[in-house]
């Protein structure tokens, strides 16, 4: 998997972001463009598989963005990475926009029934794009936490105590989590495999 | 092999597409943060208000000047304790207790 690691962290000969973030503070607009190149796709993406909506996500990061423009001038240079900081509050505002959407109906994952089509054949014969959408519509019924935690250690490359750090809990906490999002996403990707178009694939084949 | 680990698998083959269909902003979007960054940049940090800024000086005064009044008593009757004698009343302490309580019968008091 690609370690998260080394799209945080400066390039050798690069300016670590906390650099690119006290420049800034005192009026170099160059390195507030920077900042926002390193990490805007990062939050980007990591927003929009959490919410599943990238109008949604563009919102999330320009927020974040203007609180780290905001807090610039009083970042203490060795207390947290910059990047860490910004991964923080996007994924609380995530959070925040997931809790508005309550009316969303929610699929009952207990309820759903034992599996009718064995889901490692179905995914081999997806095509690559199909097999993304697939686990964003997956990933869509998981609860607001599960997911974080899964689309950060699994699709964002993040160790558990990175994102220990970044929601703000323990490292067990995160394993737990991770854990049941998988079981749950699995239980998701046969319960909804009418609608992931399962069933059409399995006739097209 | 267990229907459980072809699952793992499965998700697995599942998360590396997600990992390289990576959802990515528009350029039209990047670009309208990097303007805002340079907004942002230009706008000078707000300096505090200058009603704070008394308000804070005058907390500081006055807890400053407590306790230093309190320490300089402290000092004064350490170093010099002729001068605190020389500010008491002469005298016993009937009359200075006379004083506070006028019209009481303080002889009759004690002789209780």
């Amino acid at each position: 998997m690609e370690d998260n690691a080394a799209l945080v962290a400066p390039r050798a000969g690069e300016v670590p972001d906390s650099a690119l973030l006290v420049a800034f503070a005192n009026g170099d607009a160059q390195a507030g463009r920077q900042l926002v190149a390193r990490l805007g796709p990062m939050l980007f993406g990591c927003a929009a598989r959490v919410l599943g909506d990238q109008g949604e996500a563009e919102d999330v990061v320009q927020e974040t963005m203007l609180r780290l423009w905001k807090m610039a001038p009083d970042w203490r240079q060795g207390e947290a990475k910059v990047s860490t900081w910004a991964y923080r509050v996007t994924m609380n505002l995530c959070t925040d926009r997931l809790r508005q959407r309550r009316a969303r109906p929610q699929v009952a994952l207990e309820s759903v029934a034992e599996p009718a089509a064995d889901l490692a054949s179905v995914v081999e014969l997806m095509t690559a794009r199909q097999r993304s959408e697939t686990l964003d519509a997956a990933l869509s019924v998981l609860p607001d936490r599960q997911r974080q935690a899964v689309v950060m250690r699994h699709l964002e490359g993040f160790s558990n105590p990175e994102i220990a750090e970044i929601m703000d809990i323990g490292v067990e906490a995160v394993e737990s989590l991770t854990a049941r999002g998988k079981r749950a996403l699995k239980k998701a990707l046969y319960g909804k495999r009418e609608e992931l178009g399962f069933e059409d694939d399995r006739k097209q084949s | 092999m267990t229907g459980n680990s072809r699952d793992d698998i499965a998700l697995e083959t599942l998360f590396e597409a997600g990992r390289s269909e990576r959802p990515l902003p528009s350029g039209e979007f990047l670009e309208r943060m990097a303007a805002r960054a340079d907004e942002a940049a230009a706008r000078p940090a707000p300096a505090a208000r200058p009603v704070l800024r008394l308000a804070w000086l005058g907390r500081v005064f006055a807890a400053s000047g407590l306790s230093g009044a309190a320490a300089l008593g402290v000092w004064i009757g350490f170093v010099m304790p002729e001068a605190i004698d020389a500010l008491t009343l002469e005298g016993d302490d009937t009359v200075a207790l006379a004083t506070f309580l006028p019209g009481t019968d303080l002889e009759a008091i004690l002789d209780e």
